[in-house]
C-alpha cells in the first residue's frame, strides 16, 4: 500500500484570482518516490477540525521542467482547496503520496503524431502536464488544445500557454472556448458540447489525423467530447479521461457515536442497508455483519472473507463493532466508522450499516 | 463549467470514471467485485495448469503450459494492482488462499462460488491429464475472449485499459489450446477429447453467470456489463462449436 511522504512547500503562486500552483520539494530522500509520470496526481491529506481529509490535485509541470508543481483551484465548501488557497505559504509542509494515474499514453522520441486535448477549467492542469512533456519529448509531434473555461478571467496558465506557443512554433495549437465571454469567431463561444466538438473538426481540427485524445475536466463536457470524438471515428483506446475533482465529495461527516453501551445479551438487533433496501435482522454476536446480511438473501459484497481485499466494506453509522482483521482499510477511513464487514461482529445490541455509503 | 450531473447519470450515459477517488460505494463493491472474480480466477486457473506443465508430452507443449502459467500469473497481477490502490493488500492477497484446492471431478456445484474466494466456479474442477487441460483451456479461452471484448469496455478506465492489454495474451492462450487439441486429434486422441469437451462444456457455460435482469440493468447502469449475459454465452455457444467441429468433434 502506498505510503504518505512529506514534502516542503517552496512556492506558492496565484494564477488566477482563485487557483495556486504549489511548488513541493520531496523531504528526507523521497525524492525518488516522486519521479511522476506526466498527467498524474497527487493524493493530499491534512487534519481539518480533527478530522483527516484526502484531495487528489493533478500535477501540472512537465517531466522536463526538474521541478513538482500542482495547480490547486478554490471549490466554494471545499476546506483543503480553501485552506491551499488562503492559508498556505512557503515553509510549509504537506503529505502526499507519489504519484497515480493512468491519464498517459507512452512517448516515442521518433513518433510524428497529433495529440488532441480537451480542458475544461481546472482541468488543464494534468494536460498542461502532458502536453509540455510531449512536445519536449516527441519533437515531430502536435498538439492541439481546446480549453474551456467560463471568462477570459478564470484562464488557468494562460501567459504559460502563450509562451508555449512561441517556445513550440507551429505545434502547439490552443484554441480557447469561453462560456460568457463574447470571442471574434462566434464558435469559440459557449459550452464545450458534442455539438460544438463536430464544428470543430469541420475547419479547426483535422480528427482524422488525430492519434490520441486526452480530456480532463467536469462530467457533462467528458460525455460531450467523447461522443463527438467517437461520432467521429476515433475508438475508445484512443481517447484518454481524467475526471476532475468535482466527484470528490465535500465535507466529510463525524463518525456516529455508539447509542447504547454493549450489554450482556449476546444477540444484536441490525438495520442494514444495501442498494437503497434496508432490512433488520436479528444476528447473533459471534456471527459477521456480512455472513448475516448474506443468510438473509441480501446480495451483499464480498471476495476474500479474509479481511484483504475491501470489497465488503460498509458503514456503521450506529452502534459497535469489533474487527477481527483489517489488512485493507486506513486509518482515516475505521476513524469514518467504515468496517471491513467479513471481519465485523457486534459489540452492541443495536447496529445499523449502510453498503452505499 | 459550472454545470452540476450526478456521477450516477454521468454513468448511465456512458461516462468514465478514472481513480478510486470518484467511486461511489455501489460501484465500488461490483467493480471490486469484477476485479476479485478476475483475479482468483487467473490465479486458480494458473495453480491448476502448473500441475499439468509435467504431464505435456513434448518439448513444445510444456512450454506452451509454462508460457500460460506464466501469463495467466502476470495478468492475475495486472488487476491485483488496480485492487491495491482501492486499498487491497496485494501482497496478502496471494498468500491468502490455497490456489491449487479443488473439489472432486464430480462434484456439482452449478454456478455458485466457494466459501473463500471468488474464482469462477468452472476453476473448483480438477484437470486430468494433458488432453483434458488442452480442452478445458480451449473452452474456458474462447469464453474469456467473449468476456473480455465485454470488459474492455468497462466503466472504470484504470480496468479498462489492463483488460485492453490482457486481451491479445488470454487469446494466444485459446489458440495454444486449439493447436494442442487439433495435434492431439491428429495423434488419434479424438475419443479423450471428446469426452473432455462433454465433461467441460456445461461448466464453461455456466461461467458466464446468471440472467438476473434486475441485477443485470443495475450493472449495465454503472457501466460495468453492456451485453445480458445469455447474449455472451449463446455468441461463445456458437463460436465454441465451430471450433469442435473444425477439430472434428461434436458439440455437447
Amino acid at each position: 500500500m502506498a505510503r504518505f511522504h512529506d514534502l516542503h512547500v517552496t512556492d506558492v503562486k496565484k494564477t488566477i484570482r482563485d487557483a495556486v500552483v504549489v511548488t513541493l520539494k520531496p523531504a528526507n530522500g523521497a525524492a525518488g518516490e516522486f519521479d511522476f509520470i506526466q498527467g498524474q496526481y497527487l493524493t493530499f491529506r491534512r487534519e481539518f477540525d480533527g478530522e483527516e481529509l484526502r484531495r487528489s490535485y493533478s500535477i501540472c509541470a512537465g517531466k522536463d521542467d526538474g521541478i513538482l508543481q500542482v495547480g490547486i483551484k478554490r471549490v466554494e465548501g471545499g476546506a483543503f482547496s480553501t485552506w491551499a488557497n488562503t492559508d498556505l505559504k512557503p515553509g510549509d509542509t504537506l503529505q502526499a503520496m507519489p504519484p497515480m494515474g493512468g491519464f498517459h499514453t507512452a512517448l516515442d522520441p521518433r513518433a510524428e503524431r497529433h495529440y488532441l486535448g480537451f480542458a475544461g477549467g481546472s482541468g488543464i492542469t494534468p494536460v498542461l502536464s502532458i502536453l509540455k512533456t510531449t512536445l519536449a519529448r516527441e519533437p515531430r509531434s502536435r498538439f492541439t488544445l481546446v480549453y474551456a473555461n467560463t471568462g477570459v478571467n478564470s484562464i488557468m496558465f494562460r501567459e504559460e500557454l502563450e509562451d508555449l506557443k512561441n517556445l513550440y512554433m507551429g505545434r502547439l495549437n490552443v484554441i480557447h472556448v469561453l462560456e460568457t465571454d463574447a470571442q471574434e469567431i462566434e464558435l469559440f463561444t459557449g459550452l464545450v458540447t458534442a455539438e460544438k466538438c463536430a464544428q470543430l473538426f469541420q475547419h479547426w481540427i483535422d480528427i482524422e489525423d488525430v492519434d490520441t485524445a486526452f480530456i480532463c475536466g467536469p462530467e457533462p463536457m467528458m460525455l460531450g467530447i467523447a461522443s463527438a470524438l467517437r461520432a467521429h471515428g476515433m475508438t475508445d483506446s484512443q481517447i484518454k479521461f481524467e475526471l476532475f475533482a468535482s466527484a470528490q465529495p465535500g465535507r466529510a461527516r463525524r463518525k456516529a457515536v455508539a447509542a447504547d453501551a454493549a450489554s450482556s445479551a449476546n444477540q444484536t438487533t441490525a438495520t442494514i442497508t444495501l442498494d437503497g433496501a434496508t432490512q433488520t435482522l436479528t444476528m447473533p454476536k459471534d456471527r459477521s455483519v456480512l455472513d448475516a446480511a448474506l443468510e438473509n438473501a441480501m446480495d451483499a459484497p464480498f471476495a476474500c472473507k479474509a479481511g484483504v481485499c475491501s470489497t465488503c466494506r460498509c458503514r456503521v453509522l450506529e452502534g459497535e463493532v469489533e474487527m477481527a482483521a483489517n489488512h485493507a482499510l486506513e486509518d482515516y477511513e475505521v476513524a469514518k466508522g467504515y468496517v471491513l464487514s467479513c471481519q465485523s461482529y457486534p459489540l452492541t445490541d443495536k447496529l445499523v450499516v449502510d453498503y452505499d455509503q | 463549467m459550472s454545470e452540476e450531473m450526478t456521477i450516477e447519470s454521468y454513468l448511465a450515459e456512458g461516462g468514465k470514471l478514472t481513480s478510486p477517488a470518484n467511486v461511489p460505494p455501489r460501484y465500488r463493491a461490483e467493480l471490486l467485485k469484477l476485479m476479485a472474480t478476475f483475479v482468483d480466477s487467473e490465479l486458480a486457473g494458473a495453480a491448476g495448469f502448473a500441475d499439468t506443465i509435467n504431464a505435456g508430452p513434448g518439448i513444445k507443449e510444456r512450454i506452451a503450459a509454462a508460457k500460460i502459467v506464466l501469463e495467466k500469473t502476470d495478468n492475475a497481477g495486472k488487476v491485483l494492482k488496480l485492487m491495491g490502490e482501492f486499498g487491497a493488500d496485494t501482497d496478502r492477497y496471494v498468500n491468502h488462499h490455497p490456489w491449487t484446492a479443488r473439489l472432486d471431478r464430480d462434484a456439482d456445484i452449478g454456478a455458485s462460488r466457494s466459501e473463500h474466494d471468488m474464482r469462477l466456479a468452472v476453476f473448483n474442477y480438477p484437470l486430468q491429464g494433458w488432453a483434458d487441460a488442452v480442452m478445458m483451456n480451449l473452452l474456458m479461452g474462447l469464453a474469456v475472449n467473449e468476456q473480455l471484448a465485454e470488459f474492455q469496455t468497462v466503466s472504470y478506465q484504470p480496468l479498462a485499459e489492463a483488460f485492453r492489454a490482457i486481451a491479445p495474451i488470454e487469446a494466444r492462450h485459446a489458440e495454444l489450446g486449439r493447436e494442442g487439441a487439433a495435434k492431439l486429434a491428429d495423434q488419434g486422441r479424438s475419443d479423450d477429447l471428446q469426452t473432455s469437451a462433454d465433461y467441460w462444456w456445461p461448466r464453461v457455460a455456466q461461467s458466464f453467470g446468471g440472467t438476473d435482469p434486475r441485477r443485470s440493468e443495475a450493472l449495465q447502469a454503472m457501466g460495468l456489463r453492456k451485453m445480458p449475459t445469455g447474449d455472451l454465452r449463446e455468441r461463445w455457444e456458437r463460436n465454441a462449436a465451430k471450433v469442435l467441429e473444425e477439430l472434428g468433434l461434436a458439440r455437447p
